[in-house]
């Protein structure tokens, strides 16, 4: 960490924090039960209104961007902010990881957990921890996800949302075309290969879209999340030692990859495939079942952007097995060099557009929930009663709003290759080795080996 | 010229090399004319069902109503295309003007001047252009970093002349080697070697010049790696950085063509005019 | 390079009477135009490469603390045994050939058929250069939809004609042939533009004569259109050269070096190396690598063809 940091949060914690003693007095009793955001008016930590009047740089990718914009208009408005909002398109990760090292123009960004990790390894990252409202913000979370999200139990960022990438979505049109309509949903991995070998007899010729596609978040997590939800580990969440063995789910997932792919039911160009091509082409209602966000259940049942297979899009049960894996971002606050006064407000930004308004209304959490059923990680916005509607509107069957939530609650992270500095770079020699092993027909012991191998080296590189 | 008659051979040709130059570019620019649906049809469809400008007056910001009345909302990206039309137009100008005002001379001094170490000097300019982008991006923009040019256009200017400036002399010194030796004349007629180069050369060249600020508007219109990295995400993003944020993360291939669509129309005017002047040139 | 213009050394020694007072000499005249360009390309240019020869001597870490240690050539020694860098390096080499032959090949047949248009239709010259308005990144976007089984033309046509299947050009063993084609789709009317130009100003005679001597179209082309075009083909090769073993963004948008690693040339494997894993002093020796490939193509085609031109 750098040392000027450390003397921009005191700055910040001399100037605005015991300048406002008395409110956040009343603000760390608020904070102790956490209930008083109904009829008082809620009683900030900290005063949410800029004050140095210097921009302050916020940088997402390309989601929504719409709905991100009249947010940062509506926080320009009404705290006298002057937060410069824009995406970065592109490798996203590898953009930023430049912008952080040479000390850019940056200072609010969206992150997944793994990147998070990697920044704070980098010294680039102000942890959410060093916000005065800081273990508000954390004790408001559930505790699967501050775990997920917190590196030496100092919580790195706010929640932007929390989904399930790999939640397996089923074409049900489809199902009942070929003769599928009345067998109850797959419910594990082997189940579903079954199924779809079988739907593959019955004459369709592509049952299957599987993770292999070509964005970071794609083959690699295909794969993590697979081992995972048979039950496995990559590796260790607290050691980062390797885990995978042939005869356990590693292997498994492989051997049932192999199959598949040997199969030829996988069209080669998936391997190509950006996100958008991969969302296109499930919602062509080409393919029966397919890993994909949860939130996009949202966008597959929505006529206006996918007629072709809308209110026809349910997911497989979480009743034996988990399926897919914690997907997530979080805003982080960069620690580059800039003035204190500028410091200050780029946390109360953050803590205004993460956390809470100054109305104490969750406002931004809220509106993703309801625009685009992205969950939060913090426990009173899901629990209340616009969540549930906000998530029985985007299904196709009534039952499935359970099922999403069970879902949602059995899903695992990866802590083992996430939380730990070398995740990007193995994320990048996976997508590669399994791209060969699908390619060129590796044996999957050897893939396994050479995995674990690579952790160990990654782990003697940095140390751990 | 041998015949100019249209035989059915010509015809065919014709006909074969309008579709290698159309299909490609049709194929994806309809998309700016359907809607998600039926862009993500299959088997995908030949042609726009139901054409609409939907996405054209959405990554302007605008929503759009289709004849059934669903609301195709407008574009979040639409303030980055806007300034993204914006600045690629101003550093197209620009390095434009800059690189022909430079290369000109050069080209000429190189094509039709003997002076010592002319090798020597002729191959450092052609040399920059093989330096591939990808390997000076990061030291790039740590410099910039430091000279607080990330995000500006001034900064994005400078580094597309590095591309510009070669290319074009590479070009143009083939040209001017190709014009006859008037100096000579000029020389004799006891004319200073500026007035020769400003008042004989320059006007004899003009289709030369002309085309050669077609290159550079190109190549500076068409960047992007540079403009990935240097000025995604800020005031001085450019259309082909601007366009990328349709591709990636959430799809909106309707939005892409459309603005693909608006990226190739300045060149595509600058070009159609250019040909005119095909038959003056005497190039390379 | 050019020998062939050179009156102005004969001028000057002959007259020099003529030469006015205060006039510069040709050295002189040559330094005041190329100074000022060399210093600027060697300003932006020198340090970035100096900056990249640097980390290159060195591991770089940002984790755990930032450190570069000094570690020689070790790098670059690295390169040469890593299977990524040689699966590169081929790829970049198939493709580079291959869209240089395609783009001179399709150019060339591009223009001989503008070429031969009656006057009214001449409008027709301006339409075939618009591919090369399209920028590489585009170019790539328009290439990925094409070709997909997906989204593709192939598909979209094999089921208008009946046929349910789908045809998909991005495979393991197509993909590269197809982002050449790709990339000969967006730069071949470049060539076919100044080949044109060139063509016209061969004197119409030539063709009269070829037609009493009863040439065949073949021996026409053979004896009579190319041979004026050869300087032009040859600056052009060197160019596509360049450009094709440079490309990156075109790949980027197109197959992201997929599927697999089918497409991942040498811009990428460094992209990826540099930017994806932050190796940068490994990634700053790849790309010296990449800067010799580009010099050493460059310099057998100025060798084995350029210098024979040039003397003509």
């Amino acid at each position: 960490m750098t040392k000027t940091r450390g003397g921009f949060s005191r700055g910040f914690t001399r100037r605005s924090f015991m300048a406002t003693g008395s409110a956040a007095l009343l603000g760390s009793t608020a904070l102790g039960s956490g209930l008083f955001s109904g009829g008082l008016a809620y009683a900030q930590d900290f005063d949410l209104m800029a004050t140095s009047g210097e921009p302050v740089y916020f940088r997402g990718w390309q989601f929504r961007t719409d709905v991100v914009q009249s947010n940062v208009d509506a926080y320009n408005e009404r705290m006298n902010g002057n937060v410069d909002y824009a995406t970065v398109t592109g490798d996203y990760p590898s953009l930023m990881e430049t912008t952080l090292i040479a000390n850019g123009d940056l200072d609010v960004l969206y992150a997944n957990p793994s990147s998070a990790v990697r920044y704070m390894g980098g010294g680039w990252v102000m942890p959410a921890a060093e916000l005065p409202n800081g273990q508000e913000i954390a004790d408001s979370m559930y505790d699967n996800i501050r775990e997920a999200w917190s590196v030496n139990g100092q919580l790195l960022g706010l929640s932007y949302f929390v989904s399930v990438r790999g939640t397996l979505l089923a074409n049900l049109q489809r199902l009942d075309e070929a003769g599928f309509g009345d067998n109850p949903l797959p419910t594990t991995w082997d189940q579903l290969y079954e199924t779809i070998y079988a739907l593959h007899e019955a004459g369709v010729e592509t049952p299957f879209l599987p993770h292999w596609f070509a964005e970071w978040f794609g083959i690699s997590w295909g794969f993590l999340f697979e081992v995972m939800n048979r039950g496995g580990q990559v590796a260790d969440a607290e050691t980062h030692q390797p885990m995978m063995t042939v005869d356990g789910p590693a292997g498994a997932t492989l051997e049932a990859w192999k199959r598949l792919w040997n199969s030829g039911l996988v069209p080669e160009e998936v391997l190509s495939y950006n996100e958008a091509a991969y969302i296109d082409a499930f919602r062509s209602g080409r393919y029966v079942f397919s890993p994909q966000q949860i939130y996009d259940i949202k966008t597959f049942n929505d006529p206006a952007q996918s007629a072709d297979v809308a209110g026809h899009i349910s997911l497989l049960p979480g009743t034996e097995q988990s399926w897919g894996l914690i997907d997530s971002a979080m805003y982080l606050m960069t620690s580059r060099d800039r003035p204190d006064a500028l410091t200050d407000d780029v946390m109360r930004f953050t803590s205004w557009y993460g956390y809470k308004d100054e109305n104490g209304d969750f406002a931004v959490a809220n509106r993703w929930l309801e625009e685009n059923m992205l969950f939060s990680a913090y426990r009173p916005v899901m629990e209340s009663d616009a969540a549930r509607e906000a998530i029985q509107s985007s299904v196709a069957r009534p039952e499935d709003y359970d099922t999403v939530l069970e879902v949602y609650a059995r899903t695992p992270y990866p802590k083992g290759v996430w939380n730990v500095v070398w995740s990007e770079e193995f994320n990048v020699w996976l997508r590669e080795k399994l791209f060969s092993f699908l390619q060129d027909d590796l044996p999957v012991a050897e893939v396994i080996e050479e995995a674990n191998a690579e952790i160990t080296r990654l782990n003697e590189r940095y140390g751990i | 010229m041998t015949r100019s008659r249209i035989t059915i051979w010509l015809v065919l040709a014709i006909a074969v090399a309008l579709i290698w130059t159309f299909l490609p570019m049709y194929w994806t620019v309809k998309f700016a004319f359907m809607t998600k649906p039926e862009i993500s049809r299959f088997p995908p469809l030949l042609f726009p069902p139901d054409p609409n400008l939907a996405s054209f007056f959405n990554i302007f910001g605008s929503d759009y109503t289709l004849a059934d009345g669903t609301v195709v909302p407008a574009s979040g990206q639409a303030r980055q295309i806007i300034l993204g039309l914006r600045n690629s137009l101003i550093v197209s100008v620009v390095v434009t003007a800059v690189t022909i005002f430079v290369v000109t001379p050069l080209s000429y001094v190189f094509a039709r001047m003997e002076f010592p170490a002319k090798g020597k000097l002729l191959a450092a300019v052609l040399l920059s252009v093989s330096l591939p982008p990808v390997s000076t991006l990061i030291p790039f923009y740590v410099l910039y970093v430091q000279l607080d040019l990330v995000g500006t256009l001034f900064g994005l200017i400078i580094i597309t002349l590095t591309i510009t400036i070669p290319i074009v002399a590479w070009v143009m010194i083939g040209f001017f080697r190709n014009m006859p030796p008037i100096e000579q004349l000029g020389r004799i007629d006891g004319f200073s070697r500026l007035y020769i180069f400003t008042r004989i050369m320059v006007p004899m060249a003009r289709s030369g010049i002309m085309v050669a600020s077609v290159i550079a508007f190109l190549f500076a219109w068409n960047e992007y790696v540079y403009a990935q990295v240097l000025v995604t995400g800020s005031t001085a993003v450019t259309l082909p950085a601007a366009m990328s944020g349709f591709l990636f993360q959430a799809p909106e291939p309707g939005h892409l063509a459309a603005s693909i669509f608006l990226s190739v129309l300045p060149p595509f005017v600058i070009a159609f005019f250019l040909q005119k002047h095909i038959a003056e040139m005497n190039f390379v | 390079m050019a020998r062939l213009a050179s009156p102005d050394t004969e001028t000057a020694a002959k007259t020099p009477a003529t030469r006015r007072r205060g006039e510069l000499s040709n050295l002189q005249f040559a330094l005041v135009v190329t100074v000022p360009v060399l210093v600027f390309l060697v300003l932006v240019i020198a340090y970035p490469l100096g900056y990249a020869l640097n980390l290159s001597f060195h591991d770089i870490r940002f984790f755990g603390g930032y450190s570069a240690t000094w570690v020689g050539l070790e790098n670059y020694a690295d390169v040469l045994s890593d299977e990524r860098f040689w699966n590169g390096f081929l790829l970049t080499v198939r493709f580079t050939v291959e869209t240089v032959l395609l783009t001179l090949g399709i150019g060339m047949a591009l223009a001989l058929v503008v070429r031969d248009l009656p006057p009214r239709w001449r409008w027709l010259r301006a339409l075939i250069i618009l591919p090369w308005a399209v920028s590489p990144y585009g170019a790539g976007i328009f290439f990925a939809y094409l070709g997909r089984g997906q989204t593709g033309v192939g598909t979209a046509l094999a089921n208008a004609l009946g046929f349910d299947t789908s045809i998909n050009f991005i495979t393991q063993d197509l993909v590269v042939e197809f982002l050449a084609l790709g990339a000969a789709w967006n730069m071949a009317p470049l060539v076919a533009f100044f080949l044109l130009a060139n063509m016209l100003t061969t004197p119409p005679r030539l063709y009269d004569l070829a037609k009493l001597d009863r040439m065949s179209r073949f021996e026409t082309f053979l004896y009579v259109t190319l041979p004026p075009l050869r300087f032009t083909l040859f600056v052009f090769t060197c160019i596509i050269t360049v450009l094709s073993i440079k490309t990156f963004d075109y790949i980027f948008t197109a197959t992201q070096g997929g599927p697999g690693s089918a497409s991942s040339v040498l811009t990428y494997v460094l992209y990826r190396t540099s930017f994806q894993n932050l190796d940068l002093g490994y990634g700053a020796a790849m790309s010296f690598y990449l800067l010799a490939l580009i010099l050493i193509s460059t310099g057998i085609i100025f060798f084995t063809w350029g210098r024979r031109e040039a003397r003509r």
